[in-house]
């Protein structure tokens, strides 16, 4: 069975990947303290591809979300 | 009851954990962010189909300009998890996500809707309520 690694480890070792983990420990909000990385990859459709895995899993990012939030995209969204 | 979730006050937005347990019981975890600008809870097409929830995902789905996120259907998931709560059959948008969002889902208000919500951003907590007459309690 592989060791676990943890978080920040998967950090720097998968800079800007999805990750997909199996057997997770995670603190008690549920986030992610360490665990095995089943599938890494830059690209989101290899992490994400069918068949699931038949275990409970986490998905995680490593990189910097570019997500485009904040009042103005609500408001053109969802108003104007 | 109520709960609390902490989060880092550092990053952009306020980063949640959502689980989805699927047909067969496992539980699947993915990073949201507690959107307040979206009316309803919506999870990425990728996470809703790798769940089973979703038989195909809508090719050709891109970004109007302006929009956050472009909504194409909606699903009813039978059990997800949010902030310590269990919330069943939550009906969800089901939307095209960008992978450099790093993110699978926005908690929307229909979350703030069911419960009574409190952001500590000084102590980085968010304090969630089943029922409006509990007492929010400072840890």
């Amino acid at each position: 069975m592989k060791n676990k690694t943890s978080w920040n480890e998967m950090k720097t070792k998968f800079p800007d990947e999805w990750l997909l983990i199996v057997d997770c420990e995670v603190d008690e909000d549920g986030h992610i303290l360490s665990g095995i990385v089943a599938r890494h990859s830059t690209e989101k459709d290899e992490v994400f591809a069918l068949p699931a895995l038949d275990k409970s899993s986490a998905f995680k990012y490593t990189g910097k979300s570019t997500f485009p939030g904040g009042w103005r995209a609500h408001a053109k969204h969802h108003h104007f | 009851m109520q709960n609390i979730t902490t989060f880092n006050i550092k990053a952009q937005y306020i980063y949640l954990p959502v689980f989805i347990v699927t047909d067969n019981l496992k539980l699947l975890e993915f990073d949201a962010i507690l959107d307040t600008g979206a009316p309803m809870t919506e999870f990425s097409d990728k996470a809703l189909q790798y769940a089973g929830f979703l038989d195909k995902i809508k090719n050709g789905v891109t970004l109007k300009d302006g929009l956050q996120t472009q909504k194409y259907d909606t699903v009813i998931l039978p059990e997800t998890k949010i902030c310590g709560h269990q919330i069943k059959n939550l009906r969800v948008f089901v939307s095209h996500f960008e992978k450099s969002w790093g993110i699978d889902a926005l908690i929307g208000l229909d979350f703030f809707r069911n419960y009574r919500v409190t952001i500590d951003y000084l102590k980085g907590i968010l304090i969630t309520g089943t029922n409006q007459s509990d007492d929010v309690q400072k840890p």
